[in-house]
């Protein structure tokens, strides 16, 4: 501003001497050792899992801080302590969860003991030898979560991420099945038996069968399940046959399942309830549909005649009896039989050739109906009953055509209708036998004996004759013997002599023949002992084979004769 | 009370550390040099007790994590298994070798403790001018420095055996963060009793009591 402006007033600077930091740099130590200790219990607070309580039935195995929970063999929990439940009656053991596992633990997650398991069907768990037994643990598919658990008993058959279909199978007895009983197809082990119960009102079992994906789909509706654990022989006309399962389903029992030949139907839907038969013959017997019931009345006896016994057309199964009693005739005042039969008319057609036009006309159960009708009117189709076995004596019923049969048809008012029947092939034979009974009857016996005792009369007259003959020929055989026998002695007299003179003849010819030194001796000798020495021989060969039989065989050792 | 403590430094002299000479300083601010040995003279240590306090906080801080993380990881045919310096004298106690369990116990939980103890304890006395026991606290100081060495046995043992044992299939051990904060510790300690200036005890002490001694 102005050249005589006053300096004086302006003020001096200070002096301050640097100061020195007054915090030193050496405290960044402990705030860098705050940090990472805060750091890393922050760090665990969030790898913190949640703690879950699971009350098991027995704590075999479980140990504090030891034993773990695994989830697919990993590591997803900790067994914290081990304590019992407020009642003293189970086990609350308290587990600390994995962060990473925590969304698992939902409404629906299971837990349950894993340790060693050596069975008929299989040896599990050998892992927990080692490490000790361990919880096992499958997530559930619930939204709702959860921290309190109770475990399973028992391993839990099947995990439910397990790909396949789960089946119900109701059978009348558990028979040698039992857990993890495999379930073949085929031969191939497919699945098993996951669980098993009595049926609500203890008449029969429900067993729950799992076949793996992708078998699975070879259940269909039609597919018939029996139990495979057996031997299965048949001995039939081409000989001994044997079905046997493979050595695990001998011993622990199996299920197979098959589809029949003709099945076309659909992939079964899971949970379907199929029926577990005794053996594969029954499992894969034609299905009974198209029934068709009659009664029959026989007017012979039932004896042989059983509940089951099949009904036969022309040698061909065609139904079978469903029931046998007695009923009134209120006209007759009887009790006469009544046979109750179930017919399967669909077996008309079954092996029919297809696409023929004659099929067409018989394909409905009411086209079959009728034809049966016709042949019951015009051809004198018949019920029977014949004997199926002559040692046992069952019978069975057949249907045949039986042209000389009265006329009849079906009665239809009747429910069931009454299907009309010939006397059985016993009454038939019953009829025969009488008929020779009374023609055996119209014999003139009395006759045919006067005429015997006549003939023996004359035989006696004949007899005495022949006796009086016998002794004429008596007396002439005493004459002879006087007359003859003084000859006879002086012919034996004068042979006696001819044999003397004959006997010097030899002891001379003795010499030459037997004396010690004669030719023909010394020869006899040398002869007897050649003999002798074979018979020697054969002696020892005799006691040699005794000894050693198998040189008959192997021929004689060498080394050791 | 306080003022009557007749040390080198109020004298006007300062004690070489290196070589022990006394001599007179350059500068009431800047000691200098010393003139024997050439190494830079202080009146005391630099920020002694701050220095010595932060370090001390550090390594309480580390002994908490040293003590209840895991120092190693054995990992067995039977399982892994974590253990923390606490799990291994438990284990060496229960299997029977009770000395080991309290050399254990001596070199890596207690020693490691004490040290914390005693330097809190050095740098409160010396902070409120403390006169008594100066001899006792000085020879503390003095176990201090030689002692705290020796925790480190636990963490050279933990090196070797991870390094040894590593059957693969069979038994391998690993470390754990835990084994990180011990030696955080035991090196935090050793530097905050080096960093603590001994002189301090004797500033606040009676010139007359010191002498007569």
């Amino acid at each position: 501003m102005t050249e005589n402006a006053d300096f004086a007033n302006v003020p001096e600077a200070t002096h301050v001497p640097k100061k020195r930091s007054r915090v030193p740099v050496v405290w960044i130590i402990p705030i860098v050792a705050a940090l990472a200790g805060v750091g890393i219990v922050v760090q665990k607070q969030m790898n913190e899992g949640p703690t879950i309580r699971i009350t098991f039935p027995s704590a075999e195995g479980i140990e504090g801080e030891k034993t773990l929970i695994k989830y697919k063999d990993i590591e997803i929990g900790k067994v914290m302590h081990v304590n019992l439940t407020d009642n003293y009656t189970k086990i609350l053991v308290t587990a600390k969860f994995e962060k990473h596992a925590e969304g698992m633990l939902d409404n629906d997650a299971r837990f349950w003991l894993v340790k060693p398991q050596i069975s008929l069907s299989g040896v599990s768990g050998i892992g927990t030898l080692l490490s000790g037994n361990y919880i096992g643990f499958e997530p559930g598919k619930s939204k709702v979560k959860r921290l309190d658990f109770v475990a399973l008993e028992a391993p839990p058959p099947i995990m439910r991420d397990r790909p396949g279909r789960e089946f119900a199978l109701r059978a009348d007895t558990l028979g040698s099945l039992g857990l993890g009983s495999p379930v073949y197809y085929r031969s191939l082990d497919v699945g098993d038996v996951i669980s098993f119960s009595l049926a609500k009102d203890g008449r029969s079992m429900d067993i729950r069968i799992f076949v793996n994906a992708p078998h699975d789909k070879f259940v269909s509706a039609d597919t018939r399940f029996w139990e495979s654990s057996g031997i299965d022989a048949k001995l039939g006309a081409d000989g001994l046959s044997l079905r046997t399962a493979s050595v695990t389903a001998l011993i622990a029992g199996g299920i197979t399942f098959e589809a029949p030949s003709s099945g076309t139907a659909a992939e079964a839907a899971p949970n379907t309830v199929f029926t577990l038969f005794k053996d594969r013959t029954t499992a894969l017997a034609p299905p009974q549909k198209d029934v068709r019931r009659y009664v029959l009345r026989f007017r012979e006896s039932m004896r042989g005649l059983s509940v089951g016994a099949p009904v036969e057309f022309l040698g061909m199964s065609i139904g079978e009896v469903t029931a046998v009693g007695l009923e009134y005739s209120q006209q007759a005042r009887d009790f006469r039989p009544r046979v109750e039969i179930a017919t399967y008319s669909y077996r008309f057609t079954e092996h029919m050739e297809k696409k023929t036009r004659a099929l067409q006309e018989v394909k409905t159960m009411e086209g079959r109906t009728d034809a049966i009708d016709q042949m019951v009117a015009d051809k004198g189709l018949r019920a029977q009953l014949r004997t199926g076995s002559i040692v046992s004596g069952q019978l069975f019923v057949a249907v045949d055509y039986f042209p000389d049969a009265p006329k009849a048809k079906i009665d239809k008012t009747q429910d069931p209708p009454e299907f009309p029947v010939v006397a059985g092939k016993m009454a038939e034979l019953e009829d025969k036998l009488n008929n020779f009974v009374a023609k055996l009857e119209k014999v003139p016996v009395d006759e045919i004996g006067n005429d015997l005792k006549k003939t023996l009369a004359t035989l006696d007259k004949t007899l005495q004759s022949a006796d009086r003959a016998m002794q004429s020929a008596d007396r002439t055989l005493t004459r002879v013997d006087a007359e003859t026998l003084p000859e006879a002695k002086k012919t034996l007299e004068d042979l006696r002599r001819a044999i003397t003179s004959a006997e010097r003849v030899l002891s001379s010819t003795d010499n030459t023949f037997l004396g010690p030194d004669a030719p023909a001796q010394q020869e006899l000798r040398d002869a007897l002992k050649e003999i002798a020495r074979a018979a020697r021989g054969v002696g020892v060969l005799t006691d040699y084979l005794e000894r050693n039989p198998e040189t008959l065989i192997r021929g004689k050792n060498k080394e050791n004769p | 009370m306080t003022a009557g403590a007749r040390t080198g430094m109020r004298e006007g002299f300062v004690s070489c550390e290196v070589c022990g000479l006394l001599s007179r300083p350059a500068g009431a601010e800047e000691p200098g040099h010393c003139p024997r040995c050439g190494a830079e003279l202080e009146f005391r240590r630099r920020d002694a007790i701050q220095r010595t306090w932060a370090l001390v906080i550090a390594a309480a801080i580390c002994y908490l994590p040293a003590n209840i993380l895991p120092v190693m990881r054995s990992t067995t045919l039977t399982g892994v298994e974590p253990d923390t310096i606490m799990s291994g004298v438990v284990i060496l106690y229960e299997t029977g070798t009770w000395y080991l369990a309290v050399i254990l116990l001596i070199a890596s939980v207690m020693i490691p403790l004490a040290k914390l103890a005693s330097l809190a304890y050095l740098l409160v006395t010396v902070q409120r001018g403390s006169v008594r026991n100066n001899r006792e606290r000085t020879r503390l100081y003095r176990i201090l420095e030689i002692i705290g060495r020796w925790s480190m046995v636990d963490v050279f043992v933990a090196t070797f055996v991870v390094a040894l044992i590593q059957m693969k299939p069979l038994m391998s051990i690993a470390p754990e963060p835990g084994v990180l904060f011990f030696s955080a510790v035991v090196i935090l300690t050793i530097f905050a009793a080096e960093s603590f200036d001994p002189r301090l005890i004797w500033d606040s002490s009676q010139g007359k009591q010191e002498t007569n001694e």
